[in-house]
């Protein structure tokens, strides 16, 4: 299964995204007996200040004793070591994104090199994976009054889950905590 | 008339070219309102809305022209004002104007298709 789970920002997307990983890993543990695995938690947002900290926290206080292992990842998602699982939940693209594109190494400011390379990143997840949940973020609702590098990171961000969703089995938009089906398996 | 929305870049375009593929299409940002009133569809409506506002025409009545002169083109156009209200009045002007103009103009519409990630879902 291959879901991506879309929304505003406050929309209650994540928590969604939590409910239902859980939920598809307990199926693939009741389905034949592979032991017990631990669910991933990919963490894409990096701390830069008090406000991500306190993002942060929010989060792991959110999904303390939901049994994730969290394993954080900024950037090169297509390198990152995976053990065995029942499911990995990857929060969020549009951070992974962001960090992707303004890399303080400069590896890479083209939108499509960056794209290209994330979904490299899903691709490897994929393969590592039987249950995979991304949770991606709607940026693009408004008049665009943005600088230009803002515009072109909509524009990836837009063009990225427009991919996305093409690949997963499901598609869902957090409207408000109420989830809006937009593909179903 | 069939109206198909969405955030920028969520492949409007395609998906309205999918379901209306013998439409000849013009583009809101460069054609005037004689090709509008003539044309099969428009994409970047709201371009068409910003750049009407510009010149200072009054556009509020052109819903009701459109669809009576109009009445099965294919409106192709950004959803906008979900994220904060613009520091600047004539943005502000901008983003009022065109919610009401698309709210009216899907009141008239037999069909209204939403855009989310390329995937398309009639909404009315």
């Amino acid at each position: 299964m291959f879901h991506l789970i879309t929304g505003g920002s406050g929309s209650g997307k994540s928590s969604y995204a939590e409910e239902r990983m859980l939920c598809y890993s307990r199926q693939e543990e009741a389905m034949e007996g592979k032991g017990k695995r631990p669910c991933i938690y990919l963490a894409s947002m990096k701390p830069y200040g008090e406000e991500t900290q306190k993002k942060i926290e929010r989060h792991q206080r959110m999904r303390a004793g939901k049994g994730f292992v969290t394993i954080e990842c900024y950037t090169e998602l297509d390198k990152a070591v995976l053990p065995l699982n029942s499911g990995i939940l990857l929060e969020c693209l549009s951070n992974l994104a962001a960090n992707e594109l303004y890399r303080k190494d400069g590896v890479s400011r083209d939108c499509i090199k960056t794209s290209e390379r994330i979904l490299e990143g899903i691709r490897h997840l994929l393969n590592h994976t039987e249950n995979l949940v991304v949770v991606t973020n709607e940026v693009s609702s408004d008049i665009g009054a943005y600088s230009f590098e803002t515009k072109e990171y909509i524009a990836m961000l837009g063009r990225l889950n427009q991919r996305l969703a093409d690949m997963a089995d499901k598609v869902t938009e957090v409207v408000y905590g109420i989830p809006v089906p937009v593909k179903e398996s | 008339m069939i109206m198909v929305i969405g955030g920028a870049h969520q492949g409007k375009c395609s998906y309205a070219g999918k379901i209306c593929p013998d439409v000849k299409w013009v583009d809101g940002k460069t054609c005037g309102e004689e090709e509008l009133f003539s044309s099969g569809g428009i994409y970047r409506f709201h371009e068409y809305i910003a750049g009407r506002m510009r010149e200072g025409a009054d556009i509020s009545g052109l819903p009701r022209k459109l669809h009576a002169q109009n009445p099965d083109i294919v409106i192709v156009t950004d959803e906008i004002g979900y994220g904060i209200v613009p520091a600047e009045r004539q943005l502000r002007d901008y983003r009022e104007m065109t919610g009401r103009i698309c709210t009216e103009l899907a009141g008239i519409s037999e069909e209204v298709h939403r855009v989310v990630c390329g995937i398309g879902t009639r909404i009315k």
